[in-house]
């Protein structure tokens, strides 16, 4: 999936590519919003981060409680209060809260991580 | 009905609970010991606080992006899926429509965070919440 198919996602405001330092590879941005290519930036960087500590605290809680079915992680969320980031891989789409649907991104963005 | 009662009303909810900034308090219901849900607690404050950080170093490069306040966050796991808005936790198999569920009745029930996190979440706790903040 491209960083245009992501951005047929209802609501989507923006989506995003990045390495796995969390630099910007690729980006597109709906126009009227106020996000930026700074903001995405630092967001790639933010999501490279949460991927990492999430992926530590589910296996420790896997390996500590017995508890099966978080690993291998398929994304992560940051819900703000106007929209979400949805990231997984090397791919990230912000979907507005209102139209937001957290299944059908995480399927897209597993999509695109895999392409 | 109590929000936590209601998500694990709700076929697929694990567990589900509320916890305290401070940690020193936390309630679940669902299939986590008391030992667990503690620890659930914990996680899920430290990643709430982190985001929040994250939130507040994008908002000072661009004001009013739509980021800040943090409302929650979530970890989807290749079976299962943890959901947090404000002080509340869910952990929730992965099963169609579910997350939307979830994610959509915690909105709902714990409504719009406010501007302050830290204080929010201290206001669960009650008394005087500002000396010991600061």
């Amino acid at each position: 999936m491209t960083l245009d198919q992501l951005m047929d996602i209802p609501g989507a405001l923006a989506a995003f590519t990045y390495s796995d330092k969390g630099d910007l590879t690729d980006h597109r941005v709906r126009e009227g919003t106020e996000i930026t290519p700074q903001v995405l930036d630092l967001l790639a960087h933010s999501c490279v981060a949460n991927m990492a500590v999430a992926t530590l605290e589910a296996r420790g809680w896997e390996n500590v409680t017995g508890q099966k079915g978080f690993e291998p992680l398929q994304g992560f969320s940051m819900v703000g209060l106007e929209w979400s980031a949805v990231v997984n891989g090397r791919c990230g789409v912000i979907v507005k809260n209102r139209d937001v649907n957290y299944e059908t991104a995480f399927e897209a963005i597993h999509a695109c991580a895999a392409a | 009905m109590h929000i936590v009662k209601q998500l694990m009303a709700i076929p697929g909810v694990i567990a589900a609970g509320e916890f305290a900034y401070r940690g020193d308090r936390f309630s679940f219901e669902g299939a986590l010991t008391a030992e667990f849900a503690r620890m659930a607690s914990i996680l899920c404050r430290s990643n709430t606080m982190s985001v929040n950080m994250q939130s507040e170093i994008f908002d000072s490069f661009a004001e009013n992006c739509g980021c800040r306040p943090v409302q929650g966050w979530i970890v989807r796991g290749s079976h299962a899926t943890v959901c947090n808005i404000g002080n509340y936790f869910a952990f929730i198999e992965n099963r169609p429509e579910l997350l939307n569920d979830v994610m959509t009745i915690m909105r709902a029930k714990i409504g719009d965070l406010g501007d302050d996190l830290l204080m929010n979440l201290y206001a669960k706790i009650g008394g005087d919440v500002k000396e010991a903040l600061y």
